[in-house]
């Protein structure tokens, strides 16, 4: 989808991705030549059917940004925490950052489930945190 | 005023871009896998998870290096089937790594992940509706998947398929003309008519059609101890693909399949010489088109 400026004829730019509020988002673009602005604003569906393509909406560079800091699956950047099936069950366990990393670059909706896993395995066999130790010796034990 | 193709980009999230630079993620993620071989009916219920079960761990025994990922997210069977109901997710270094069988066979599955009693659910900001925006959803995941999982270095990825003759076209379209087809059958009209809706659906596609598996053949009569037809065959509806082999109906093998075991190797069972049998026939087929 594109947006053009029409008293400019000016392709507008995206500056500005909102969370979803109510299965909302709202997307702001601005036109270059007399910046004049304006927001396109989603119903739930619209926002589910874009989120069911896996791809990201936001202003040019917002993709690596949030890749970077939430690794590959969320739909909208920087809007990880309201979309994926996580929850808080980080709490339950100290994980390290470089394990946190590697949770980071699996797809978002199995990360959740892969925690849980990891942290019934750490718990099972008298670990207090996960770390890369922990997610080698899982991945070597089940026989990966 | 400026049309669409006017335009170069699409002003901020460049959607086309993120698509191709997973693709390009995905081929390179894919790149030391040799063949990948999706195994598909249309039919529901004709065996196609056990069947690839079954001609993996033929494959294997003959060394190569397998895995078998379950595109059925919904109805997922390679985790039982392979003894894996319970294996967590590990991220690796690589990413995503691939729990193996005991008989050291990669298996990607959701049922690893959710157990049988919870049905796949993904988070929706829109209430109800989900028909519309589901089996997209489900796409981007396996393509998600496709991308992260750390796959290594394979002979064989070999690809359990859900049911639906239109979506065995629209998976060889998803996963590429690189990914041949098998099709696996009963033998009655009733199965055999579905199936030839598949292959129609796939005639559309540039992918290679390895052959058909009929399952179920018949079944091994304890009484008289011979080969015993279970359906009214159908031999009048031509497939118009290579018969790859016949699979009979083994109480044994579906006990085992329940329990997520492999049938022993010096079994006598005339199912497990027929998917050896075909293991083989596939390696033919594939060093063809090779």
């Amino acid at each position: 989808m594109k947006f053009l400026c029409v008293p400019c004829d000016s392709p507008m730019k995206m500056s500005q991705a909102s969370p979803p509020e109510r299965g909302s988002i709202s997307v702001v673009s601005e036109c270059p030549e007399c910046f004049h602005t304006m927001a396109m604003l989603t119903n739930p569906m619209e926002t589910q059917l874009v989120q069911s393509l896996g791809v990201k909406i936001g202003p040019a560079g917002a993709e690596e940004k949030a890749a970077g800091a939430e690794g590959s699956g969320c739909p909208f950047s920087g809007m990880a925490e309201e979309m994926s099936a996580g929850g808080d069950d980080s709490t339950a366990f100290v994980w390290t950052s470089a394990a946190e990393k590697r949770l980071g670059n699996i797809p978002s909706f199995v990360r959740a489930m892969a925690r849980t896993g990891i942290e019934k395995y750490a718990r099972e066999n008298g670990f207090s945190q996960v770390d890369e130790q922990v997610l080698d010796q899982a991945k070597d034990f089940f026989g990966m | 005023m400026k049309s669409y193709f006017d335009i170069t980009g699409d002003g901020g999230s460049d959607v086309l871009g993120q698509v191709a630079r997973q693709r390009a993620r995905i081929k390179e993620n894919l790149s030391g896998v040799r063949h990948m071989v999706a195994i598909a009916s249309g039919k529901g219920g004709v065996g196609k998870s056990t069947l690839t079960m079954q001609i993996a761990l033929a494959l294997r025994a003959g060394g190569s290096r397998i895995t078998i990922l379950d595109a059925d997210l919904n109805g997922p069977s390679q985790a039982r089937l392979g003894g894996l109901s319970h294996a967590p997710l590990v991220p690796g270094p690589a990413g995503l790594s691939v729990p193996a069988s005991r008989a050291g066979i990669g298996i990607l599955s959701m049922g690893t992940m959710i157990p049988e009693s919870q049905s796949l659910e993904f988070d929706s900001v829109a209430e109800g509706d989900s028909h519309i925006w589901r089996s997209t959803r489900e796409f981007a995941a396996l393509a998600d998947l496709l991308a992260t999982v750390a796959w290594g270095d394979l002979d064989f990825l070999l690809i359990d398929l859900p049911p639906g003759a239109e979506r065995t076209f629209q998976y060889a379209e998803f996963f590429g003309e690189g990914t041949a087809f098998v099709l696996v059958t009963l033998p009655s009209a009733l199965a055999r008519g579905v199936v030839s809706r598949s292959v129609s659906a796939l005639r559309r596609a540039p992918n290679r059609i390895l052959g058909y598996i009929e399952n179920m053949s018949g079944y091994l009569c304890p009484g008289c101890g011979q080969v015993k037809p279970l359906f009214p065959t159908a031999d009048d509806i031509d497939l118009g693909l290579t018969h790859l082999g016949s699979v009979p109906f083994d109480p044994q093998l579906a006990a085992l399949s329940d329990a997520g075991e492999p049938m022993p190797a010096d079994s006598p069972s005339e199912a497990l010489a027929a998917t050896r049998s075909i293991a083989s026939r596939l390696i033919q087929e594939l060093e063809k088109t090779s």
